[in-house]
This record gives structure tokens, C-alpha cells and sequence, in this order.
């Protein structure tokens, strides 16, 4: 356990290391092409314009209302649900530097919370864009995504370990997750508020999911997050970071042998 | 400081997971059958890559590791180097470690040579601060000039050879673990390389090197291990070491 904590100690100590592995990572999606990492945010853009039409007419609401809500529910999502794909390869990817040098293990998943942050803030775009467009409130409760921003990033650090930890031991996880990932999206209140699920209500703010999207997009559309929202998010976070833990003090030594 | 490496009876096995056992579904449909079946599909195979290994390499030795194709040098090298934690037995290293097992390590072809030398170093755990101040000994060291401002995929093995050694050993680490592929350099980049390397040791460092080249072994080498199949046949005086080598291999053609 005390080796498991000093390898994510040393390895947050490193910051310039893995800022420098992210930012490259980055830079890389750069090369060959102008746009760089702007053509998701491109495509995020598409998707919410079209799908912002067409929901707005389905569930029968101003699109004035829906479309932030739709694009901020989805900014968040893309941010969430990039750290838990990239998750599953933390240490896979990473597997010609884990079998050459010795670094912290947790080196590997700082730099993926990093470059999942670094793109991410490019989808800001998106953000102001809808901003001007649609008379979208900011004001002080607007700084409350900070924390809601903060407490995804810690809780991507988990996730990146024991998911990495996992689907370095066993190879098909991430198709697993990855089928995960879609069925949340749908379940999520990103397409559709949790209003409509009517006297059922509650049942969305149990769902983690959408406690973190929550913390993220309701500060940006200038409302506070549902209190339920961090309970829930403080608690998922505790309890990740307790069974990654466990599991990362007992597979430390082993991720080398199975990457 | 005195660099030093100790192993004790060091062991590694390796699991090899080959088909079902890498699948988590397989493996809960087996805690699911249970009973016999479920032991038999069970059944990890493990390889013993390093078997009960104990040397102590002090300050100033430049050890050589000899044995053929699979004997577990490279492995040994990795226990040395702190990326294999071993299965069993007590392994201390004394002294900041610098590996050069793989030239590619850390290098991105698309970024260019200085920018290359700033990640690897990163990873040999020099600090920012610290690769500021010896880039341009680095980059003299290399003496490959304007071909540092240009992307790495255009560099020949032995340009990109130049470049890894450079930032390994601009570091001046206390040990250092080098294989086999350190061949690939020009005669004149090898006695350069060469000369680093002895001033090296003369800085009370340690360096290792498996290889099968023994003109190189016995020119830059004092000591020898010779390993086979995971164990630690002997450790002494490099001629001696070979000389052994040689006589086991002649019996084995022989047998």
C-alpha cells in the first residue's frame, strides 16, 4: 500500500513529465492536419446543430432552451466518457515506455487525465458560440464548474488506473466499456431533461453519470448543480478511489508482465 | 555515491495468457462452470525467465552478459533497471539507472530531433531546467547539426542510435544498462561512444551490456555473466567467462 501511494505521489510530482506527454499527444493530432484536435469540435458542433433541430421538435421544446442544455450536456459527456475509453488503454498504450524505464505508474494516467482536459478545452468554442447565440446566463454560479471540472479530472485519475489495470489483464474490457459508454449515453439526461421522466425523477440523480455532467453543465448554463448531484459525485468519488487503490497496491508490481 | 546493484536469489516467472485466459469473459464462465472443467481451462502456464539469481555488481564494473537466444538476459536487464519487480528474491539498486534498451523508446517520428532529445530526456528523469542547460552538449554530442531541426523518420538507425545514446548518457547516470542493438553505429560513432563510456566508469558508475558480440564484450567489458535458461551459470573475469561460454557450446554441438 505505501509503495502503491508513493508511486502516485512521485508520479504527480512529475508534472512536467506527463504535461509534456499530453501536450505532445495532443500535438500530434496537430501533424497532417490544420484543424487538429478543432475537427471534434467541428463535429460536436455538427451533431448539436442537427440534433438540437430534431429533438427540440420531438420532445416538443423551445430550442432556445434545448439547444444549450444539449450542447453543454454533451461537452461534459465527451469529456467524461473520453477518460473512461482512454482509460482502458492507460497502461496498454503506454506499454514500450512501462517495459523500458521505470517511471510511477500513475505517470501514465496523470498524462491521460491531462490530454483529456487540453482537448476538451478546445470544445470551449463551442461553448461561447452558444453563449452569444442564445443569451445564456454567467454569473457567479458560473465558477462553480471549476469544482464540478476538478472533481471529473480526480475522478478520471481512478478511473485511468483500475480501468488501465483491467484491460491490461484482460483484452476484452474495452469493447465491453465501450458498449457501456453508449447504453449510459442514452440513459443519461443529456438528450432529454430529467423532467420527463415525471414522479420517476429521482431515479436520474442516482445515476453518477449524470451527477458529473450535472456538476458541468448546469454552472455553465447559470444554474447551481442539483445538491443530489455531488452527493452522489463525492460519493462515487471515494469509493472509486478506495477500490482502485486497493487494487492498484495489490497489481502494482504485476502491470508490467501483463502490458 | 557508490553505484551498486545486489540481487538475491532473484526469480521472474512470466504468466502467459494466451487465448481464453486474457478474456474476462472466459473467466467469469468459469467461475460460473466451476469444478473440474473450470481448473483444467484454469490453468495458467507460467515461464520461470530468471531463476534464483544472486550478484553483486560494485562501483567501477563493467559487466558483460552472455547467453544465447533466450537465456534471459534482456530480462535480467529489466529486473536491473527496476521495470521487473521479481517474483521472488531481493533486488538493490544503488545509483540514478539509465537504460538504453530500445532506441526507439520515447521517440516520436514525426517531432524533430530537439524535441525528441526534450522528450527522452524527460523520461530518463531529467527535469526541464536540466535539459535547457545540456541541450547543446547533447546536440554537439550527436553531430548530427541540421538534421536535429528535421522530423526523426528522416534519420538512418545509426543518426537515430546517435541521439538515444547522447540523452542516456548526458544525464551522467551512476549505471547503465545497455543491449544487443548498440551495434548498429558507424566505427567512428562506436569508438566515440566508446570513449564516453570509459570515462564513464571512470566516474565510479557501472555499466551492462548484453550482447553477442565478443570483440565489443572484451574491449569494453571486465566482467562477465553468463546465463542459461534463467540461471546464472558464473560471474567472473570477462576472458574467463567466455572461454566457458565457448567450451559449453562446443559440447553441446558435440552431445
Amino acid at each position: 500500500m505505501r509503495l502503491a501511494l508513493n508511486d502516485i505521489t512521485d508520479g504527480m510530482s512529475r508534472r512536467w513529465l506527463w504535461s509534456a506527454m499530453a501536450w505532445q499527444d495532443v500535438m500530434q493530432r496537430y501533424r497532417g492536419s490544420l484543424l487538429g484536435p478543432f475537427w471534434l469540435t467541428i463535429s460536436t458542433a455538427i451533431m448539436i446543430s442537427t440534433m438540437g433541430v430534431l429533438y427540440s421538435a420531438l420532445f416538443k421544446m423551445e430550442i432556445g432552451e434545448y439547444l444549450p442544455f444539449l450542447t453543454l450536456g454533451l461537452l461534459a459527456w465527451n469529456l467524461i466518457s473520453t477518460l473512461i475509453t482512454d482509460g482502458c488503454q492507460t497502461f496498454v498504450a503506454a506499454e514500450n515506455i512501462i517495459k523500458q524505464i521505470r517511471l510511477p505508474l500513475s505517470t501514465h494516467a496523470f498524462r491521460l487525465v491531462w490530454r483529456a482536459l487540453i482537448i476538451a478545452a478546445h470544445n470551449f468554442v463551442v461553448y461561447v458560440v452558444v453563449l452569444f447565440l442564445f443569451d445564456v446566463p454567467v454569473g457567479a454560479v458560473t465558477l462553480l464548474v471549476v469544482p464540478g471540472i476538478a472533481l471529473v479530472a480526480a475522478n478520471g485519475i481512478w478511473v485511468a488506473l483500475l480501468l488501465g489495470m483491467l484491460c491490461a489483464r484482460f483484452r476484452d474490457i474495452p469493447q465491453i466499456i465501450a458498449s457501456l459508454i453508449q447504453i449510459a449515453f442514452f440513459m443519461t439526461p443529456i438528450l432529454w431533461k430529467p423532467e420527463l421522466l415525471g414522479p420517476n425523477e429521482y431515479l436520474a440523480h442516482l445515476n453518477p453519470f449524470f451527477a458529473f455532467v450535472d456538476l458541468i453543465r448546469a454552472p455553465l448554463l447559470g444554474q447551481a448543480p442539483h445538491a443530489m448531484s455531488w452527493v452522489v459525485a463525492l460519493a462515487v468519488s471515494a469509493g472509486g478511489c478506495a477500490l482502485a487503490l486497493a487494487l492498484f497496491a495489490k497489481f502494482r508490481s504485476r502491470i508490467a508482465y501483463w502490458v | 555515491m557508490q553505484a551498486s546493484i545486489s540481487l538475491q536469489n532473484v526469480s521472474v516467472e512470466f504468466p502467459i495468457y494466451q487465448g481464453g485466459s486474457r478474456s474476462l469473459k472466459k473467466a467469469l464462465l468459469r467461475a460460473g462452470t466451476g469444478g473440474g472443467i473450470a481448473r483444467d481451462a484454469a490453468n495458467r502456464v507460467t515461464v520461470k525467465a530468471l531463476n534464483g539469481i544472486s550478484a553483486t555488481i560494485e562501483h567501477g564494473d563493467r559487466v558483460a552478459l552472455i547467453g544465447s537466444n533466450g537465456a534471459g538476459k534482456t530480462t535480467l536487464l529489466r529486473v536491473m533497471a527496476g521495470v521487473y519487480e521479481p517474483t521472488s528474491g531481493q533486488v538493490a539498486i544503488e545509483g540514478h539507472v539509465s537504460p538504453l534498451f530500445d532506441v526507439g523508446l520515447g521517440l516520436n517520428p514525426d517531432a524533430t530531433g530537439l524535441e525528441n532529445i526534450r522528450m527522452r530526456g524527460l523520461l530518463m528523469g531529467m527535469h526541464p531546467q536540466e535539459i535547457r542547460e545540456r541541450m547543446e552538449e547533447i546536440a554537439e554530442f550527436t553531430e548530427l547539426g541540421d538534421y536535429l531541426s528535421m522530423p526523426v523518420r528522416t534519420y538512418s538507425a545509426g543518426m537515430t542510435l546517435r541521439l538515444a545514446f547522447a540523452v542516456a548518457t548526458a544525464s551522467h547516470p551512476e549505471i547503465l544498462l545497455m543491449d544487443e542493438w548498440l551495434l548498429a553505429g558507424d566505427a567512428h560513432f562506436l569508438e566515440k561512444a566508446r570513449r564516453r563510456l570509459t570515462d564513464f566508469v571512470e566516474r565510479s558508475s557501472i555499466l551492462v551490456l548484453a550482447s553477442h558480440t565478443e570483440t565489443l564484450l572484451t574491449e569494453w567489458c571486465d566482467k562477465a555473466i553468463l546465463m542459461e535458461r534463467g540461471a546464472m551459470l558464473a560471474f567472473g573475469p570477462v576472458q574467463e567467462v567466455i572461454a566457458l561460454y565457448h567450451g559449453r557450446q562446443a559440447g553441446e554441438h558435440v552431445g
